[in-house]
């Protein structure tokens, strides 16, 4: 819906009728017929269409109370979802008490209806092995004696590839496509943007693997996450900051949780990508630790790849240069995180050459 | 600050009932909105709040000197320089990375070795917009259309957060005189206002959302891989997307203003019934067009120097104007063909009897010729337009092609040719029911649509890049 305050119909279009807007009128002209050059401003209002102020502002606040008390859930998942802020901390204080009352009495079933209609599945879940489990997972050794063998793609027969992760999959997964030439490989992209394996209150990723796996069954799995990891987990009722030695290893639990959901029983390879150096340096060495957490979780898991885009890259210096195809140019974001499009074919080559290892044929 | 948040749903609710309390005491409601307009821009990066400040500082006192000054030269000299300093700004957030590769570029292709350095180099929200804006403002006191403002004025017109950040792009005249003529608090005009933000969020979340999640963003991503039904698709997809996206923003822009009291002008007007190029610009994005049309086309001479000008000024309005939104050869070519399309519209209604082409041709003709510069607006770069074109008549499967995407997009170009009467007869409507009815419609179409978005969250407005 445009806001038209008066109506232009069709004839009405000057070149139509053979009269053309006098010069100087070039990339629209003036219509005069009913062209509403500035519409609305300088003309009266129509009194059938005005309110008090005071009464807009009663409707106002009576639709945010109605949509904060049936979406209460919702809001949660959205301050969940927050980076660690004032603003996150002040949308949970609000949603989540708001959410327990509505809860009790039945409000949130109108929303859930409407989501079942929309086909929106839940991705939170509680009583999951990626909120609370033993880290004895990560003891367990991968069989290196005898190596799994899988499908080898062929033009006729390419590989199916689901891409997927935070926002950093995006970019990644369509640079992969574009140095597929011989197209051995078909990619789905699924970005999820804002996640992260510390936050599954706001999306658990295990929950995530195990649907995208039953709806898409990919022969091999990419996944790039790690950019929002910047929260406090708690094991055994102790809080752990992100970056210390307890995070880290809670970090690397979760990572082997989610990576043994996506590889099923030796079903498909899985190539986990972690972050690459952040120009920020707390948040650099998020990513640091991030990256032993991974190197140490693909130990656990049969099938599981580290593709390290950290200490590749400029020997894990943070830069914004980058040489590609003898050209210098800027691979990164303005954020100091993301690779831009550029910059994504770097991830997305060495991405490639592991999977070559698995897939000579690539 | 985006719209459709829920720290926007909350600062509004705030913003609105101080907006009115303080209204009576202008000097007070002055410093109140551009507070909280400030804090609107801010919320992401305050330094851009800086930048606006410094832009508002530079300009009011170039009008003030270009407005005072007896002296021609005077004027002329602040005139340029206001314009320099504007240009300089926006070449230096948006363009200063480009010019520094293209030069890295040239001199590695002669054999130099450059040792430029390629800064990453962020680029402010809303900056084209209200760059635009202080042109405009001082362009107008130059030529006597608009008197100088005061400070805060100009800081309130710039900063104003329903348009600060994708427009529309506001004259000094159209604004300024709402800000010293009283409000009336009786006569909020809240039937449009509600309708336009309920309407934007539609456009934006339910249409504009999905297209770009079912098939545009696959089709443009990957063209290759997908037929040519799938990629026609997808074009015509885009065009509904990003009249969704764009008008969905202005809409809600134009809808939180009428319910502070303010008329900002209108940006969209059923574009894609337009049965020329000429029309279409008139339609789309009007608060750009008429800012080339007179600041940049008519001081280009305009169609005065006879044909071969007219070309050339059309051309190169509308490929500065495809520069605007960029530094990239994509936007460089959508904007080149729509200077040749308006000048061959110019061209043959000089020569031939156009109104004896059937309506429905002259409007099939003109979609397509703008869908396909949307090809090159969408795609990264030019290989992926050449390739998506290439794609058109390439046979396979049409997976993507649903009913649901078929209806989306031909409804976000069907409900344009809904009468405007309609929509002022349903507000009517709805301004007549009970406050409670209104509140509760309300909420509960904010639930559907949140439920419509679902856990991916509503994707950033495309305009916000430019």
């Amino acid at each position: 819906m445009d806001h038209p305050p008066r109506d232009i119909t069709i004839s009405e279009d000057p070149s139509r009728d053979g009269h053309l807007p006098p010069d100087d009128e070039p990339i629209g002209g003036t219509l005069d017929a009913g062209g509403p050059e500035r519409p609305g401003i300088g003309e009266p209002d129509d009194p059938r269409l005005t309110m008090p102020a005071g009464r807009v502002l009663g409707v106002v606040t009576i639709a945010l109370l109605i949509a904060a008390l049936l979406n209460s859930e919702a809001m949660v998942r959205a301050g969940e979802g927050m980076k660690p802020s004032t603003t996150r901390d002040v949308v949970l204080a609000v949603a989540d008490p708001l959410d327990a009352a509505t809860g009790a009495i039945g409000l949130h079933l109108p929303r859930e209806e409407f989501d079942r209609l929309f086909g929106q599945e839940d991705k939170t879940a509680p009583g999951t092995e990626l909120e609370a489990g033993s880290a004895a997972i990560l003891r367990q050794r991968a069989r290196e004696d005898e190596k799994p063998t899988w499908r080898q793609p062929t033009p006729a027969r390419p590989l199916d590839v689901l891409v997927t992760g935070d926002s950093e999959a995006d970019l990644v997964g369509l640079r992969m496509n574009d140095l597929d030439s011989d197209q051995l490989i078909d990619i789905e992209t699924v970005a999820r943007n804002g996640t992260a394996l510390t936050n599954p209150d706001f999306f658990n990723w295990e929950l995530n693997a195990r649907q995208e796996i039953d709806a898409r069954d990919p022969e091999a799995v990419v996944m790039l996450i790690g950019a929002n990891d910047g929260f406090n987990v708690t094991v055994a009722g102790e809080v752990h900051a992100p970056g210390t030695l307890g995070w880290e290893t809670e970090f690397a639990r979760r990572v082997a949780v989610v990576m043994r959901t996506f590889a099923g029983d030796d079903d498909r390879p899985v190539y986990w990508v972690p972050p690459p150096t952040a120009r920020d340096d707390s948040l650099d060495d998020i990513y640091r630790s991030q990256n032993r957490a991974v190197e140490r979780a693909v130990e656990s898991v049969e099938g599981a790849r580290y593709v390290d885009v950290y200490t590749t890259i400029n020997d894990g210096e943070y830069t914004e240069q980058v040489q590609i195809n003898g050209r210098k140019v800027l691979g990164r974001q303005s954020d100091g995180i993301h690779f831009n499009r550029d910059g994504a074919l770097i991830p997305a080559e060495l991405i490639l050459r592991a999977m070559a290892k698995d897939f000579p044929a690539l | 600050m985006s719209f459709p948040t829920i720290e926007f749903a909350a600062f509004f609710t705030v913003v609105l009932f101080l907006n009115w309390l303080l209204m009576p005491r202008p000097k007070a409601w002055r410093v109140f909105i551009l507070a909280a307009s400030y804090v609107f821009y801010g919320w992401l990066d305050w330094r851009w709040v800086g930048l606006l400040v410094l832009s508002t500082v530079v300009n009011t006192f170039a009008a003030q000197v270009i407005g005072r000054s007896p002296s021609e030269a005077t004027r002329k000299r602040a005139l340029i320089a206001a314009i320099v300093f504007n240009l300089g700004l926006l070449g230096t957030f948006k363009y200063l990375g480009f010019f520094v590769s293209s030069v890295d570029d040239a001199l590695g292709s002669v054999g130099l070795a450059s040792s430029l350095p390629i800064a990453q180099v962020v680029l402010p929200i809303g900056i084209s917009f209200f760059t635009f804006q202080s042109i405009s403002y001082v362009v107008d006191v130059y030529r006597r259309d608009a008197r100088p403002v005061s400070l805060g004025d100009f800081a309130v017109l710039q900063a104003f957060f329903p348009h600060l950040v994708a427009g529309p792009i506001v004259r000094v005249n159209e604004f300024v005189p709402q800000l010293r003529a009283p409000r009336d608090p009786r006569k909020v005009l809240a039937g449009p206002g509600l309708f336009l933000i309920a309407g934007g969020l539609i456009k934006k979340t339910v249409v504009a959302d999905e297209l770009a999640r079912r098939i545009v963003d696959p089709v443009f991503g990957d063209p290759s891989a997908h037929s040519g039904v799938e990629v026609l698709i997808g074009i015509y997809a885009f065009a509904a997307q990003i009249y969704c996206d764009f008008s969905g923003y202005t809409d809600m822009a134009i809808g939180l203003a009428l319910l502070l009291g303010f008329k900002l002008p209108q940006n969209f007007d059923r574009p894609y019934l337009a049965t020329s190029l000429r029309v279409f610009w008139h339609r789309w994005h009007m608060t750009l067009s008429r800012w080339l049309r007179d600041y940049l086309y008519i001081p280009l001479g305009g169609n005065r120097g006879g044909a071969q000008r007219t070309y050339r000024n059309l051309m190169l309005t509308m490929m500065l104007g495809g520069l605007w939104h960029g530094a990239a050869w994509t936007f460089l070519i959508w904007g080149g063909i729509h200077g040749g399309a308006l000048s061959a519209e110019r061209w043959l209604s000089g020569r031939f009897d156009t109104s004896r082409v059937p309506t429905w041709l002259a409007w099939l003709v003109t979609f397509h010729v703008v869908c396909l510069a949307w090809v090159f607006f969408r795609a990264p770069d030019l290989g992926t337009a050449f390739e998506v074109l290439g794609r058109v008549g390439a046979s396979g499967p049409t997976e993507l092609v649903t009913p649901v995407i078929v209806a989306l997009a031909a409804g976000a170009v069907a409900m344009q040719a809904v009468p405007s009467d309609f929509w002022r007869r349903a507000e009517a409507w709805f301004v007549a029911r009970p406050m409670a009815m209104q509140g509760v419609a309300l909420g509960l179409l904010m639930v559907v649509v949140d439920a419509a978005v679902g856990q991916q969250g509503v994707a950033p407005f495309i305009y916000f890049r430019f």
